[in-house]
């Protein structure tokens, strides 16, 4: 494997100044899940690997005060998502996305921050994070800012980072009582591999019809809210409305053809991804109130 | 660069010192000869590199030798430590489990972090901690019997 020089900074400050070093190619690392194998396959040559997980706040998994958000750190790892009862509480979008990704032993290991950093259009945190309309906490030498999540992954493997920015974790802000999500991908095999597509959604109570969230991953360069698709969802549940929906996410969409699957199946099964999640939601959600 | 860590491996102690770019994959197998994690598709695909990093199932091939720095590390020389066969290990043999070998490592590894977890698991919990241990012998049937076995027998796991 290439030689890089690896360190792991316990202050912010300590940070920065590696990441800026002049005339370094500076890797940020914390699950180590999706760098090691691009140093090894030649494609990517740090000269350093900056570990971020000995820095204060990105190993947290709290609510804040007051808010009532979740901040999740940035190191937090994929199975500590999956097994929260705290992030099954309110977030349970974010978990059941965080559970289907990978295998036992790389959910040990890669990180909520990682996924979105790393910024793959596939990456199955991004949809769930997008419904959730979360917020990064980024932190740079010219002091922190919030970006959301939609705004933050800008194209493939690219970011709203700049130079010398590490992302510290995401704000999740709490759902109404009553919000109703999910989450499904569809992939080769039931587990262990990549989506090809996958969708989530929320739906949130209001006065009179719910409104509804819904995101796509792995069906165009980011992930896409399907604005269209919320919008006919929020005036009708019938059959028909779903159909129609579904039909507009898959208006909104524009994927590749890949080794995974066709640009036309990812097409079609969008269509099929969201009429399950939308239906999987509306079995789930509360009765409405009896007529007076 | 070169790092010094410590961690503990199977009980054992060391104090060693170690390359930034080398894995803890490297670090068992060519430094301190601890040869049953086995290198196999450095990709985080195949499990065969199996070991449990504080209690759990990682991929050695895909941590950072410095990560390692302060882990207690568990390999499947640890689970006969005492001279007898883990019940796993018993169980793998009664039932076949085993042909060419060079996933057992990893899927013992995985099969008692499984237990661990979850002393007495459903088929599909089982098949699901396995997803990330690729065998191209068995078919996995007789692996997956074998841990049903294990976890069959009682409270221990």
């Amino acid at each position: 494997m290439h030689p890089y020089d690896y360190c792991k900074p316990t202050s912010l400050g300590e940070a920065f100044q590696h990441l800026t070093s002049p005339g370094k190619v500076v890797a940020v690392v914390a699950g180590a899940t999706d760098l090691i194998p691009r140093v090894r396959d030649g494609v990517f040559h740090p000269d350093l690997v900056v570990d971020v997980k000995g820095l204060p706040r990105l190993r947290d998994l709290t609510v804040q005060a007051g808010t009532g958000s979740l901040f999740v750190g940035a190191a937090i790892r994929m199975n500590e998502l999956a097994r929260s009862e705290l992030v099954r509480s309110h977030w349970s979008v974010l978990a059941d996305a965080a559970a289907s990704m990978g295998n036992e032993q790389v959910r040990n290991r890669a990180t909520i921050g990682g996924n979105i950093c790393t910024a793959s259009p596939a990456a199955d945190t991004a949809p769930a994070l997008y419904v959730l309309e979360g917020l990064v906490q980024i932190a740079g030498p010219g002091g922190e800012r919030q970006l959301p999540v939609a705004d933050f992954i800008t194209g493939p493997r690219k970011t709203a980072l700049r130079l010398g920015e590490i992302v510290i974790g995401l704000v999740l802000p709490r759902p109404p009582d009553g919000t109703v999500g999910a989450f499904e991908k569809l992939s080769r095999r039931q587990a262990g591999d990549l989506s090809i597509v996958s969708v989530a959604a929320l739906a949130i109570p209001e006065a009179a019809r719910p409104s509804w969230r819904l995101a796509l991953g792995a069906v165009s360069p980011t992930p896409l809210r399907a604005a269209e698709s919320e919008a006919i969802l929020a005036g009708d549940l019938s059959d028909e409305a779903i159909d129609r929906a579904a039909a507009a996410a898959y208006g909104c969409c524009c994927p590749i053809s890949d080794i995974r699957a066709g640009q036309e199946y990812r097409q079609a099964m969008v269509i099929n991804l969201t009429r399950r999640v939308v239906r999987a939601i509306i079995s789930r959600m509360p009765a409405d109130p009896p007529c007076c | 660069m070169l790092h010094e860590i410590s961690l503990t491996v199977n009980g054992d102690h060391h104090a060693i010192v170690v390359r930034s770019h080398h894995t803890l994959l490297q670090v068992l197998r060519e430094q301190l000869g601890i040869t049953s994690p086995k290198r196999g598709c450095e990709n985080g695909e195949c499990g065969a590199c199996t070991v449990l990093l504080d209690g759990l199932p990682v991929n050695s091939c895909l941590v950072l030798a410095p990560e390692a720095d302060g882990a207690i590390i568990e390999t499947t020389e640890g689970l006969s430590a005492g001279g007898e066969l883990h019940p796993l290990q018993e169980a793998f043999i009664q039932h076949n489990a085993v042909q060419c070998g060079f996933c057992t490592p990893g899927m013992l590894m995985s099969s008692k972090a499984l237990l661990d977890r979850n002393p007495h698991p459903t088929e599909d919990e089982i098949r699901e901690a396995l997803v990330g241990n690729l065998c191209r012998c068995t078919g996995y049937v007789r692996i997956i019997e074998a841990i049903q076995d294990v976890a069959g027998r009682g409270e221990e796991g």
